[in-house]
């Protein structure tokens, strides 16, 4: 096995522990109101909503090899690699890669950790922006595009962050309070059997979109590492073991599911009833969909957490503004975190060069990895207590984990 | 700058299409049940009767309603991983290439 075979085989393993983590970060973007008023199980929401990643990922026949080209410049139209990052079996490109995917992997896992939905992709994307920053310099990244079309971090990352949060709080606000308004006086009975299953079925609208989108970007990136080392060169399909291994990952994180993330999502923000969970679920999925059809590249996460927010307005319940204010923070930092990360992994494997740059980025990766299971284990979040009730001690765990991290 | 232009253009797109499906669907949904309550207790009710069978009959008319919208998502989903995307053109809905 020549040094590019190995440096290769651990970019494709740090991509598909990219993948298991967006699929285990995004679990609460379609499940969480399930789960917290109880329409599912805990353990039969996962499986479902992973059954529809692993479909949703296969779905996706179209190919998205050049989902980097929204952040940077290491691959032109075509999806071709660089010709310049090519050298060497393509190890510039593939550390570039290697780099970005540890920068989205560590912010991932540290906000679930701190229980805070942030948006995978943006991690993604944070991560490469970094890599590419400190291998390419500035002219690497493709801050605004070329102008015709929303591209580049300000169009792609930045803009839609703004923006889609307060599209969904619109549209699920608008959705709850028409629930409320034309089932005012309804016998009980009626609500409660009717908005589940409408909960459900909307649920499982939004986990099958992720599955086709989110799934996609992860075998784009493989797929650009492979024709960078030169192992693959049909610019028009994926590889289908690259195809299975990244809808198998997802799905997979998916089942794990981040209960930490849920748990924020479902009981933290607002107490969701029934026809409030199908009013989230309903906008999340229309904006997600409405969104794709235009080209209008948002995070799934966003348009969830503001879908939820709203229903929360939308009944006039109290909304816990608090947890809100440090979603919003987590999400301004996405991107500037992972690119730090991805800048110093990027710096730390060429300081040292080759093989053993890699390895040790790589190292350095499961080892930070490693460190913040154990942290979660401190104060576990799983099925059997993911809807306990937000307001107390146990359950404040994430925030002061967040605030004084020297005491626990 | 142009992104920020595109960006709004491409939001309050969004946003029209949102409502109408992520809320009207709802709404047409919340119709249906309470059509299916129709002529039975309202929220203090104590005898649990059957609603009225024209209710029913709105009701599976406002859930067909909604199930045709979510058919066209899933529709929509899978078609976009095949290449091809919805087209409203003819008013009713048809696959085309992108």
């Amino acid at each position: 096995m020549t040094t590019a075979t190995v440096i290769l085989g651990l970019v494709v393993a740090t991509a598909l522990a990219f993948d298991f983590t967006n699929g285990f970060h995004d679990t609460g973007n379609a499940m969480a109101t399930s789960i917290a008023t109880g329409a599912l199980r805990p353990k039969a929401a996962v499986l479902l909503s992973a059954v529809l990643n692993l479909v949703g990922a296969f779905l996706s026949v179209q190919v998205a090899l050049t989902v980097t080209n929204a952040v940077v410049k290491i691959q032109d139209k075509s999806g071709a690699p660089s010709a310049a990052l090519l050298a060497d079996g393509g190890y510039a490109l593939l550390l570039i890669v290697l780099a970005g995917l540890c920068g989205g992997i560590v912010w991932n896992l540290l906000t679930w950790l701190l229980g805070l939905p942030s948006s995978s992709s943006h991690a993604l994307f944070g991560g490469l922006v970094g890599s590419a920053i400190a291998g390419l310099g500035l002219s690497g990244v493709n801050w605004v595009g070329d102008g015709s079309k929303l591209d580049g971090v300000v169009g792609k990352v930045i803009m839609p962050a703004l923006l889609s949060p307060v599209i969904a709080v619109v549209v699920s606000t608008i959705g709850t309070w028409l629930i409320y308004k034309i089932t005012a006086g309804v016998a009980q009975r009626f609500q409660e059997a009717g908005f589940r299953w409408g909960q459900i079925g909307s649920a499982s609208l939004v986990s099958l979109a992720h599955g086709t989108n989110d799934a996609q970007k992860t075998m784009g990136v493989i797929t650009l590492a492979l024709i960078g080392a030169g192992q693959w060169s049909d610019l028009t399909a994926v590889p289908l073991w690259v195809k299975v291994t990244c809808a198998v990952a997802i799905a997979l994180g998916t089942y794990l599911g981040g209960w930490r993330i849920i748990r924020t999502l479902g009981k933290g923000l607002v107490e969701i009833s029934s026809p409030q969970g199908m009013a989230a679920e309903s906008s999340s999925a229309a904006v997600i969909l409405a969104s794709s059809q235009m080209g209008f590249a948002l995070s799934t996460t966003h348009v969830a957490t503001g879908s939820i927010l709203g229903t929360g307005l939308g009944r006039r319940a109290e909304v816990r503004w608090g947890v809100a204010a440090r979603m919003l923070v987590a999400w301004t930092i996405t991107l500037p975190a992972a690119a730090l990360v991805g800048a110093a992994m990027w710096f730390i494997g060429h300081l040292l060069g080759g093989l053993l740059g890699a390895v040790v980025v790589f190292a350095l990766l499961v080892g930070l990895a490693a460190y913040m299971w154990v942290r979660s284990r401190r104060a576990p979040v799983d099925h059997t207590n993911v809807n306990d009730a937000w307001d107390t001690d146990a359950s404040k765990l994430s925030e002061t984990l967040a605030t004084s991290p020297a005491r626990i | 700058m142009n992104n920020i232009g595109l960006a709004f253009d491409g939001a309050w797109k969004v946003l029209v299409a949102g409502v109408l499906l992520g809320a009207g669907l709802p709404a047409i949904f919340a119709l249906g049940i309470r059509a299916l309550a129709y002529g039975a207790g309202g929220d203090a009710e104590v005898d649990h009767e059957a609603g009225h069978p024209i209710g029913k009959v709105l009701a599976i008319l406002c859930f067909a309603l909604v199930v045709i919208g979510i058919a066209l998502g899933i529709t929509y989903i899978v078609a976009t991983g095949f290449g091809k995307t919805l087209s409203f053109q003819n008013f009713y809905p048809t696959l085309v290439s992108k």
